[in-house]
């Protein structure tokens, strides 16, 4: 991606996605709900589940 | 990382909405979710033997986000929504030619990108089982998973001109575990009554599906070595 235009490029779509995404997550953090901590704890199991698979995966390849 | 979650639907499950609404939104939703994934693979596939221009898929792949930030918010609720949404997911397969031929031009490419297929629908099926079996509410995580989101977007544009190894990495990374907490969070969101579209749940959950797979081939391409 040698074209410093083509990066400009990229660069204003992502802002732009960004600025689309900035009021929905104001709303979630002002109006969402909150988990509890074994919540929480579920949730990190599940994403270090997938981390360690992750990693078996880089490993096998 | 096109996820647009501007929805018009309560975030939140609404009483009243009955099991029989719910299970219709989820049996459409991964009905039409595996059409839009075949289709996006065979786009893929006919880009990636074609191997057009590095520009054209960048247009092909603005195009889809035109369509999913534009259009679907006008036909969502009608018939035609579902052609947007297959032209989103065609589109979208389409932008893919080019990395995938990418990869396959490795010496060990096809393995790679298969592996990275593989990942994604083991990864995908878990979470979605997990949730589907023991119908836990996952809404807690919105404001985490979009503030990430927006983190990630951040780092990503300052990548694009630094261009840094490790930080791509890193956000390849940082990409796995908000699509994955994604895919925890809409297939909730469906279950629970938060979404009732299953135009909306279906472009969601392909978003969540296809950045998890793009993260995940980076990253098996940075671990194989070749």
């Amino acid at each position: 991606m040698d074209n410093i235009w083509v990066k400009i490029g990229m660069a204003a779509v992502f802002v732009f996605m960004a600025w689309r995404l900035f009021p929905a997550a104001k709303h979630w953090l002002e109006h969402g709900p909150r988990g509890s901590s074994k919540e929480w704890l579920n949730v990190s199991i599940l994403l270090a589940a997938v981390v360690l698979f992750v990693a078996f995966l880089m490993s096998v390849v | 990382m096109q996820k647009d979650v501007l929805q018009k639907t309560s975030p939140f499950p609404t009483t009243g909405d009955s099991a029989l609404q719910t299970n219709k939104v989820l049996r459409n939703t991964y009905a039409l979710l595996a059409a839009t994934l075949i289709f996006s693979a065979v786009t893929a596939a006919i880009s990636a033997w074609i191997d057009p221009p590095r520009m054209l898929a960048l247009v092909a792949t603005f195009g889809a986000l035109g369509l999913i930030w534009f259009v679907l918010p006008k036909v969502q609720d009608s018939a035609a929504g579902i052609g947007v949404v297959f032209l989103f997911t065609g589109l979208l397969g389409f932008g893919l030619g080019p990395m995938l031929a990418h990869y396959a031009s490795f010496p060990n490419g096809a393995t790679t990108i298969a592996t990275a297929m593989g990942g994604t629908g083991a990864i995908f099926l878990a979470l979605s089982g997990y949730v589907l079996t023991t119908k836990k509410d996952f809404s807690f995580m919105g404001g985490f998973l979009f503030v990430g989101l927006l983190v990630v977007i951040g780092f990503m544009v300052v990548n694009i001109f630094l261009n840094i190894p490790a930080m791509s990495m890193m956000i390849s990374a940082a990409i796995v575990l908000l699509m994955s907490g994604l895919i925890l969070f809409d297939t909730s969101r469906i279950i629970n009554g938060g979404e009732t579209n299953y135009l909306r749940a279906t472009t969601s959950m392909f978003l969540n599906i296809l950045n998890l797979f793009t993260s995940l081939l980076h990253l098996l391409g940075i671990g194989n070595s070749d």
